[in-house]
């Protein structure tokens, strides 16, 4: 049987060759990630997954959950790999192990990461939810609540969500209307209706904890004025046991396009009046402790992008070797000649390189930014730490937005290989497509991605996080350049950086201008040069330690393998990044029709 | 109860297309991914169950080389206590009795009450179990699928038998049993128990530890040869039907009909 979530070589190619992650184990706080420790992880990770989560997820994707009565049964088959997934103490496997966690480096958690949700990530997201709302708790809540929730949340037992969404709040969430009010004994009872909660209500645990944003009366408007709570489904006691539920509702689930085995829920808060919550961190700062949980949530974001587009790829890969169909091109006179793969046509070929060359780019680039976490744990120089932050925080945007979009454009590629077959629901792809779509929207649309991207990340620190990361793919082009494989590619990528530190001026300026308007129009194409311009030093990077180790001579088979990698930075260097010029000519250009043209002038009145 | 339970690190067939070599000798090996044999992993599984019940230690001990020490690790993860890897330059080529002879050497090293193989392993010759009992000169059984610890230095072991029919035998220690697949649910590894396993040393025996003559095994020792390897010609009356599902089944039937199968 052929792979079918992530190729177990690329993996391992990311984590050793390009990264080295073992080298982290040199420092005391992961001293037993050495590289046998890490090989085993990814084991039996893909193990765990490959034989257990996996098989659940066309099951989890026709049955979908059923909402009855106030409750949300999530498909039967999810019972035993939830089970499984906690034993193995999978859902905190990267933090504090006093509180339940593992402590494992994140750029290994990547790789684990990788192979559960390319199993089902409509499953990992009751996990996925769960860890970010504990890492709210360990973040900003008391002693007190660390020791009534943490624990329990970061092993599986309780799960948990995060309530932000209203029906007239959305990306806005300064909009919203959840209303908090100080009771006597220093809890707060909480009102208000929430909607697309992922995981909001289901029956896998027995108790669900709910961060939630609400404003306390009399608090400023918009966004100053929003505070962060804990209110768990049902309420729980100074001694940890559990008491009355806590007046969180559940009026009804989404019926959606894809992840259906996700229950997507709307919720209503207090609507009998006995709802209560804990303040989590300061009164009014309950953005400030979002936007420090969004960088994890929105690389996560993008890990599940990347896990369909995997799968698809893979899938797709392999058809194309076993579906034969249509005579070799070059034999196209001869009606004699028998069908071939049409992994021999060239058409399918190039999308199939378009696919490789994406999933390889945006992989190295998602570990990568998990390893700069790791580098800030064991660093103790503060600029040093202050570097890889922010070269985090400019890539975020990119490893959401950029990722999520390329991803679901691999899928469609995925669908297409399979001709019709990719259409019905008899294979994997279309779920895989469907699935896909929505990380394009939740956790900031695209279009806040390119937003955060040129309102905030481009312009911050005066600039030096860019400079810093220019500053790497530099490293990577002198690198490069020692290769005659990849010489010339290098040349090519040197070009487009320093274009892109070009459209950043023009776009960053006019954006500080009365033209700013006209410069978010651009926002979206700035995201996409810069993610271009990220692939291409990913696989650059993976290509110039291939051509290293083609030069020196290697084992038979990983020669394909690392001749695989210099094809994949060449197909993207030579035929992708060409457009990538095209369009910074465009946000070079600046055109103003989108911004000038009346609303009437759409039409359709 | 002293448990050795002698496993082996196989190709993983879930998720690897095997493929011959070019000398055709074998199949090709460099970068499949490796795991424990399935049957062997049951086996660990029920030694670290007996453990649990009655208590004792559980040593995993394969023969092999340093890239085999992988699932002696893994299979500490899971829970045994003990690693042994069994390495020497001269294993290599070793026929089925020349591993059971290795095997035997570390056996004679240890205090065992009783020792576990797998029913088979990726060879599918099933040997190992029966030679080692015989060269230890101690009872067998084969294909296993349930174990009862009894009073009195004997265990209560089910069999397998053809048609489905089960075998119940008392049988004394020490033993040798090979284990069928199904006996137990094997559980799973989680971070916890490897982390425990990281940094432990396994420690290693050669022919000279074990105190082994280099030439009774390896190549040197074999009396069993692989002379060819191939996957057989596609011979005449078999027809693959291609197409979707549906497609296939549809074909079926009409075929069924033709040829009078179906009426």
């Amino acid at each position: 049987m052929a792979q079918v979530i992530a190729d177990r070589r690329d993996v391992d190619f990311v984590l050793h060759e390009q990264l080295g992650v073992a080298s982290l184990s040199e420092n005391e706080c992961f001293e037993e990630f050495n590289k046998k420790t890490i090989d085993l992880i990814v084991n039996e990770a893909r193990n765990l997954a490959v034989k257990e989560i996996y098989p659940t997820m066309k099951e989890g994707d026709q049955q979908g959950c059923v909402f009855e009565n106030g409750q949300v049964q999530v498909p039967e088959c999810f019972r035993r790999p939830w089970k499984l997934f906690n034993e193995g103490e999978w859902l905190a496997m990267n933090e504090d192990p006093e509180w339940g966690g593992q402590g494992m480096p994140k750029a290994v958690g990547m790789a684990a990461a990788d192979y559960f949700n390319g199993s089902n990530y409509a499953f990992m997201m009751y996990a996925g939810l769960t860890h970010g709302a504990g890492k709210l708790v360990e973040a900003f809540g008391t002693e007190k609540l660390k020791k009534l929730f943490l624990k329990k949340m970061f092993t599986g037992q309780w799960t948990g969500t995060m309530l932000l969404t209203e029906p007239q709040a959305g990306s806005d969430v300064g909009a919203l209307e959840t209303t908090a009010v100080k009771n006597d004994d220093g809890t707060y009872a909480i009102t208000g209706n929430k909607i697309f909660i992922s995981s909001g209500e289901h029956d896998l645990a027995e108790n669900i904890i709910h961060p939630v944003l609400a404003r306390i009366e009399g608090a400023p408007a918009g966004t100053r004025g929003i505070s962060l709570f804990l209110v768990p489904k049902i309420w729980v006691n100074e001694d940890g046991s559990l008491g009355e539920p806590n007046d969180v509702v559940c009026t009804g689930i989404e019926e959606k396009m894809g992840i259906h085995a996700n229950a997507t829920c709307s919720l209503a808060l207090g609507g009998s009046g006995n709802c209560r919550g804990w303040l989590l961190g300061e009164e009014n700062k309950g953005m400030r402790a979002m936007f420090l949980m969004m960088n994890e949530a929105r690389l996560l974001v993008g890990m599940q992008a990347l896990a369909c587009a995997s799968s698809s790829y893979l899938n797709a890969v392999n058809y194309a070797r076993e579906r034969v169909q249509g005579r070799h091109l070059l034999k196209m006179a001869d009606k004699d000649a028998p069908a071939v793969p049409i992994i021999q046509h060239p058409d399918v070929r190039r999308q199939l390189m378009i696919m490789k060359s994406t999933i390889e780019g945006m992989r190295s680039l998602l570990y990568y930014v998990a390893f700069c976490e790791d580098r800030i744990r064991v660093s103790e120089d503060e600029a040093e730490k202050a570097k890889w932050q922010g070269i985090i925080d400019v890539l975020i945007p990119v490893a959401k937005g950029y990722v999520s979009d390329r991803a679901f454009e691999v899928c469609s590629h995925g669908v297409q290989v399979y001709g019709g077959y990719g259409y019905i629901k008899e294979y994997p792809q279309e779920q895989l497509l469907r699935d896909c779509r929505i990380t394009l929207i939740y956790e900031g649309t695209n279009g806040i991605q390119a937003m955060d991207l040129l309102g905030r990340k481009l312009g911050m620190n005066q600039g030096k996080p860019v400079m810093d990361l220019m500053g790497e793919v530099q490293k990577t082009i002198a690198e490069a350049r020692q290769y005659a494989a990849t010489k010339p590619l290098a040349d090519e990528v040197e070009k487009m950086l320093n274009k892109l530190g070009e459209v950043a001026m023009h776009i960053g300026a006019t954006a500080m201008s009365p033209k700013v308007l006209e410069a978010f129009a651009f926002a979206h194409p700035f995201l996409e040069v810069t993610g271009d311009v990220a692939m291409a030093w990913m696989l650059l990077w993976r290509a110039s330690i291939a051509a290293a180790k083609i030069e020196a001579g290697t084992k038979k088979k990983d020669v394909a393998f690392y001749e695989g990698q210099v094809k994949s930075a060449e197909f993207f260097i030579f035929s992708q990044l060409p457009v990538t010029f095209g369009r910074m000519k465009a946000i070079q250009n600046m055109n103003g029709a989108a911004v000038q043209i009346s609303e009437e002038g759409f039409g359709g009145k | 109860m002293e448990i050795l339970v002698c496993v082996k690190r196989v190709p993983d067939t879930s998720e690897n297309e095997i493929e011959l070599n070019r000398e055709g000798n074998d199949i090709e090996r460099d970068d499949l991914v490796y795991s424990v044999n399935e049957w062997d992993n049951y086996a660990v599984e029920e030694a670290i169950q007996i453990v649990d019940k009655v208590g004792g230690s559980v040593t995993v001990v394969t023969v092999g080389d340093e890239e085999d020490e992988e699932v002696l690790r893994r299979e500490m993860a899971m829970g045994a206590n003990n690693g042994l890897l069994l390495a020497d330059d001269a294993f290599q080529g070793s026929d089925g009795r020349g591993i059971a002879t290795i095997l035997k050497a570390a056996v004679e090293k240890g205090n065992y009450d009783l020792i576990l193989t797998g029913a088979l392993a990726d060879g599918g010759e099933a040997q190992i179990g029966g030679m080692l009992a015989a060269m230890l000169d101690v009872p067998f059984a084969s294909v296993v699928n349930s174990i009862a610890v009894l009073d009195g230095n004997k265990l209560k072991v089910g069999r397998e038998i053809e048609g489905g029919n089960q075998e119940m035998s008392e049988i004394e220690l020490p033993c040798v049993l090979s284990i069928q697949t199904g006996i137990n649910e094997p559980r799973y590894v989680g971070i916890r128990g490897i982390r425990k396993v990281a940094s432990v040393e396994i420690p290693s025996m050669g022919a000279a530890d074990l105190g082994l003559d280099a030439s009774a095994v390896g190549s040197a020792g074999a009396r069993v040869r692989r002379m060819d390897y191939f996957v057989p010609e596609i011979g005449d009356g078999a027809e693959m039907l291609e197409g979707s599902t549906d497609e296939i089944i549809e074909k079926l039937i009409e075929m069924l009909k033709a040829k009078g199968g179906l009426k």
